[in-house]
């Protein structure tokens, strides 16, 4: 939407950089002014305009951290995937069998609540633990997306580069990725867009989240409307800003102009 | 034609599965020669240009590049790759690079050739393939067979010491045909040795030092065009030269 914004002689380069430093200088102003924000609403959020700014940064750094990590262990698995070692595959494939097929919140509680007991010491503190299961979480979705985007790059672009003599790691890099990666990157954003809101289960395991915030205070003051309203915008803003960005992205990669 | 063999194939077969595809398939080619292979879809041909640079890797038998066999080792198959230039059918363009990126990309990260000085050498490549105007596009927006001339320019920056053509015309509207075998005479007068797998009989006739001819994963029979195109040396030559219009 604000790609538009730009002057029309702007290149596709310029327009993507000042989208994306648009967008996240936004995203800056709005969690850095969020407490001073809500104070104008009226009770009884404005009271406790505060704690429900904490409970959103809390939302997002969760969101970026596990969602950085399910990208590192989304990128390792879909290569396990497609490795030409069959162990690799394997686990690969167990990993994306035990994690797809079970649910979320079980995962956060078993990392939080089980794991602890399983691997004696590894007791993890709440933020850490809904980091580990939600990158986890993220990885195994993120395989798939970051999976199809290779096995969509023609097979003709890995013997043209292997023609020219290039070794493996430069075919990969500079001819399969960055092709793959712009076919994966919808998916992606939308597996990110995703694990922002589901970053709310960590509620379970008592991070003091955005969703944590807003249902303790709807229990306290009895007012469901206010408080989970607000609650609610609150997400919508912080995924309206995030896929700002990631459009900024998307048309960075966009050499043949075929998105609007 | 006396020069040394600069690839020289023995006894090489290759299967797919149950289906033989080269059957003790023998034969030389030397420095500066413009060897044409001609032959049936499935004849073979394709996949034999294919293993030169193991693309394709064969099942038994032995190929040599200057003197070194062609096999599993990556380090010198990296090298011999250098050495040989290779055309696809499909191009096979970079899509996410520009015309220019095509070109440089492996030169700078195999000869490690600084930024400025592999445009340089890819701007007077583009210009002898007419294209100097082109470089800053992407191959999307270029037709056919601008492309493929690209892809061209694309191999014949690393230097290479033969150059091998995987049916380059076949994907080409009729139209833009010649402007790619325009270039590739060029290639041929300026005594680059060359590997040519095509369906153009007019560019063999013309063009060739010498036309082998493709049967079922053999060659069935080799001669220099004049020979090969005025005296068929047998039905099935002169029925597929038929087929192929010249005739």
């Amino acid at each position: 939407m604000p790609i538009g914004l730009w002057p029309a002689h702007w290149s596709r380069l310029q327009r993507s950089n000042a989208t994306l430093v648009t967008a996240l200088l936004l995203l800056v102003l709005v969690m850095a002014t969020l407490g001073w924000l809500f104070s104008w609403l009226p009770e009884p959020i404005g009271s406790s305009a505060e704690i429900f700014a904490d409970g959103a940064r809390t939302t997002l750094w969760l969101t970026l951290v596990s969602g950085a990590v399910g990208l590192v262990l989304g990128t390792a698995t879909a290569l396990a995937r497609i490795s030409r070692w069959a162990l690799l595959r394997w686990i690969a494939r167990f990993y994306l069998w035990v994690i797809r097929g079970t649910p979320l919140l079980v995962q956060i509680l078993f990392v939080y609540f089980a794991l602890p007991l399983l691997v004696p010491g590894l007791r993890l503190p709440e933020f850490a633990a809904a980091v580990l299961a939600l990158g986890l979480n993220a990885g195994a979705y993120n395989s798939e997306a970051i999976r199809a985007g290779l096995l969509a790059v023609p097979l003709g672009q890995t013997e043209a580069a292997r023609a020219l003599g290039l070794n493996r790691s430069h075919v990969f890099l500079d001819v399969v990725m960055p092709q793959a990666f712009k076919m994966a990157l919808p998916p992606l954003v939308s597996n990110f867009v995703a694990l922002l809101k589901d970053s709310s289960l960590a509620y379970a395991i008592g991070v003091v989240e955005l969703t944590n915030v807003g249902s303790r205070l709807q229990s306290t003051t009895f007012q469901p409307i206010a408080t989970l309203s607000t609650v609610a915008l609150t997400y919508l803003v912080l995924t309206t800003l995030v896929t700002q960005a990631t459009q900024a992205i998307e048309y960075r990669f966009d050499i043949e102009g075929r998105s609007q | 034609m006396s020069a040394a063999p600069y690839i020289v194939v023995d006894r090489v077969c290759k299967s797919f599965g149950a289906q033989a595809v080269l059957r003790d398939v023998s034969t030389q080619f030397r420095t500066g020669e413009v060897s044409v292979i001609i032959g049936a879809s499935g004849s073979g041909k394709s996949t034999l240009l294919r293993a030169i640079n193991r693309l394709e890797p064969h099942d038994s038998g032995t190929i040599t590049i200057a003197g070194v066999p062609v096999g599993p080792d990556e380090a010198t198959l990296q090298q011999q790759r250098t050495n040989v230039g290779m055309v696809f059918q499909q191009f096979n363009l970079f899509g996410h690079m520009t015309v220019l990126d095509n070109l440089t990309l492996a030169p700078r990260r195999i000869h490690r050739t600084p930024r400025a000085q592999a445009n340089a050498q890819a701007m007077a490549l583009l210009r002898r393939v007419g294209l100097q105007e082109h470089g800053a596009k992407y191959p999307w927006q270029l037709s056919g067979g601008q492309q493929q001339r690209v892809a061209i320019a694309r191999a014949l920056a690393m230097n290479p010491k033969v150059m091998l053509f995987d049916e380059p015309t076949s994907a080409l509207d009729p139209e833009m045909v010649q402007e790619v075998l325009d270039v590739m005479r060029e290639l041929a007068r300026a005594g680059m040795t060359m590997v040519v797998v095509t369906h153009e009989m007019g560019f063999a006739r013309e063009v060739a030092d010498r036309v082998l001819f493709f049967d079922q994963g053999r060659i069935a029979h080799e001669a220099p065009p004049a020979e090969f195109f005025g005296q068929p040396a047998n039905e099935r030559i002169r029925a597929f030269i038929g087929r192929m219009g010249a005739g």
